[in-house]
């Protein structure tokens, strides 16, 4: 989790270069309880920020992930589609799709992992 | 927040609790996965507590009950349970509910713990009409709010008769009771008397799973007594959120979701609990039929929502009123209210985000 970066919508972004690579927070998949469908918007997508990159489901709702920066997918990963409830057993390595940033100062924007811990644990309450 | 006798125990068990009904109640405590497998596979169990206990009782009540609910209470067994619709006058849904017979001219009616003060209200007004419409009958009818004096657990799953067998002793059965719970009839009730109280437990095989079960309807302050015994026998203890999808999984209807003000009885897939062939209150529903009822399996990996569109070689016939990922059968169930000049077919389309899915209609229960 170290160097992770964050989203209020519970995305977790870790920074490969020009590459962001993103996922569902460990509070969140915790959130949403058994996950039983997943899917990443396909690659090629240009997203902007907070545009839809990925849904989750759990038995009883739906969810959307939302792009903490621009970019476009590059990369989209289809094994969550046939085992999501990995999101569930292994939130910090399953990611979603890996965006080619336009913009790396939107990572400015995003919070550390004690203001994202802050954060959600005031969502709970 | 309205609270339960159990919630103590609830938070202990380190349940997840939401608002529900203005109930602070248990949406989950292992998973709503584990908990629905351990209600289909052996049994679980449930704090039902909210749920609201409407007694009715005096000269005259059965009469009145009749014109009141869409089925008949009177000239029905002494220890059978009716599961009925309250209907208002225009033939919207007010309410679904079960009437128990405590005794002669006096019934206890198990309503939605949402729905309990309209149901109250409606009925005393139902009252004030019926009075008014049938002056020759003697009534002397009492409408008493005694929710507060029950607690309610539910035991429900396939080995649920042999956890009760098991505990028996405990919930203060005698031999003959025993027996007597051995041959209980779905839908019937049993009467226990509870040392230093007033009024019995009321056990009744009864449930909203699908799966056969017990509702034991218990003194408030007695309530967390038997759920320990349940939960010292190794019960699983169930939310709210693994009893909708189980109910759903049963299809079985939701207030509102299947019915509520706007969607009757009829529309609402439940005319095998209207009787129109006698007068009640809401008997003009049948004339106010314009949709009706689909259950829905998704042929993909699609899950159906409440409030998703349900589509017909492109055209728009309806919505989706519940919806949900079964864990039973791994694939998503809901039920659909569509226009009612909806022609038979096998498959329709819902809308699930920006795609049209293809989903398999099929008879209910969708699991059982």
């Amino acid at each position: 989790m170290e160097g992770l970066k964050f989203a209020k919508t519970h995305e977790w972004v870790k920074v490969e270069g020009d590459l962001a690579i993103i996922g569902l927070t460990d509070f969140a998949q915790e959130e949403l309880g058994d996950i039983v469908y997943a899917e990443p918007e396909p690659e090629g997508s240009q997203v902007e920020l907070e545009d839809i990159i990925g849904t989750v489901e759990s038995v009883k709702a739906a969810s959307d992930l939302y792009a903490p920066v621009s970019g476009e997918i590059v990369e989209a990963n289809s094994e969550i589609e046939d085992a999501p409830e990995m999101i569930n057993q292994a939130p910090w390595e399953t990611w979603f799709v890996k965006i080619r940033m336009d913009d790396p100062s939107q990572l400015d924007q995003l919070l550390d992992k004690d203001a994202y811990d802050a954060f959600s644990e005031e969502e709970k309450a | 927040m309205k609270k339960t006798p159990l919630y103590d125990r609830h938070v202990a068990l380190g349940a997840r609790m939401v608002e529900y009904a203005g109930w602070n109640m248990p949406v989950q405590y292992a998973g709503l996965k584990e908990e629905i497998a351990a209600v289909r596979n052996e049994t679980g169990m449930f704090d039902v507590s909210h749920m609201g206990e409407i007694r009715v009782s005096g000269q005259g009540t059965g009469e009145f009950l009749d014109w009141l609910l869409t089925r008949k209470v009177t000239g029905k067994k002494p220890d059978q349970i009716t599961y009925a619709i309250l209907s208002a006058a225009d033939g919207g849904t007010v309410d679904d509910l079960l009437v128990y017979t405590l005794g002669a001219e006096d019934y206890l009616l198990v309503v939605n713990a949402a729905n309990k003060d309209k149901d109250l209200i409606h009925i005393e007004e139902s009252l004030v009409s019926y009075k008014a419409a049938f002056a020759d009958r003697k009534s002397e009818i009492a409408v008493v709010d005694e929710s507060d004096l029950y607690g309610q657990v539910a035991i429900q799953g396939p080995s649920s008769l042999d956890c009760m067998l098991e505990v028996a002793d405990q919930l203060g059965l005698n031999a003959g009771q025993k027996e007597e719970l051995k041959e209980l009839k779905r839908f019937r009730q049993m009467l226990v008397e509870v040392e230093g109280h007033d009024r019995p437990m009321i056990i009744s095989r009864t449930g909203y799973t699908g799966e056969n079960g017990y509702e034991l309807y218990v003194p408030a302050a007695r309530t967390g007594h038997y759920w320990d015994i349940f939960m010292e026998a190794g019960i699983e203890p169930c939310g709210l959120g693994a009893r909708d999808t189980l109910r759903l999984e049963a299809g079985m209807p939701l207030y509102g979701h299947e019915m509520s003000p706007d969607i009757n009885a009829l529309e609402g897939g439940m005319s095998f609990f209207v009787d129109l062939d006698r007068d009640f209150q809401g008997k003009a529903m049948k004339d106010k039929v314009t949709r009706r009822q689909l259950a829905l399996v998704s042929q993909t990996r699609a899950i159906p929502r409440e409030g998703y569109e349900v589509y017909l070689e492109g055209k728009k016939i309806g919505v989706i009123t519940s919806g949900t990922f079964s864990p039973t059968l791994d694939k998503g169930i809901a039920f659909g209210l569509v226009d009612l000049d909806t022609p038979e077919v096998g498959e329709v389309e819902v809308q699930v985000r920006k795609k049209l899915q293809p989903f398999t209609v099929v008879n209910p229960p969708f699991v059982g």
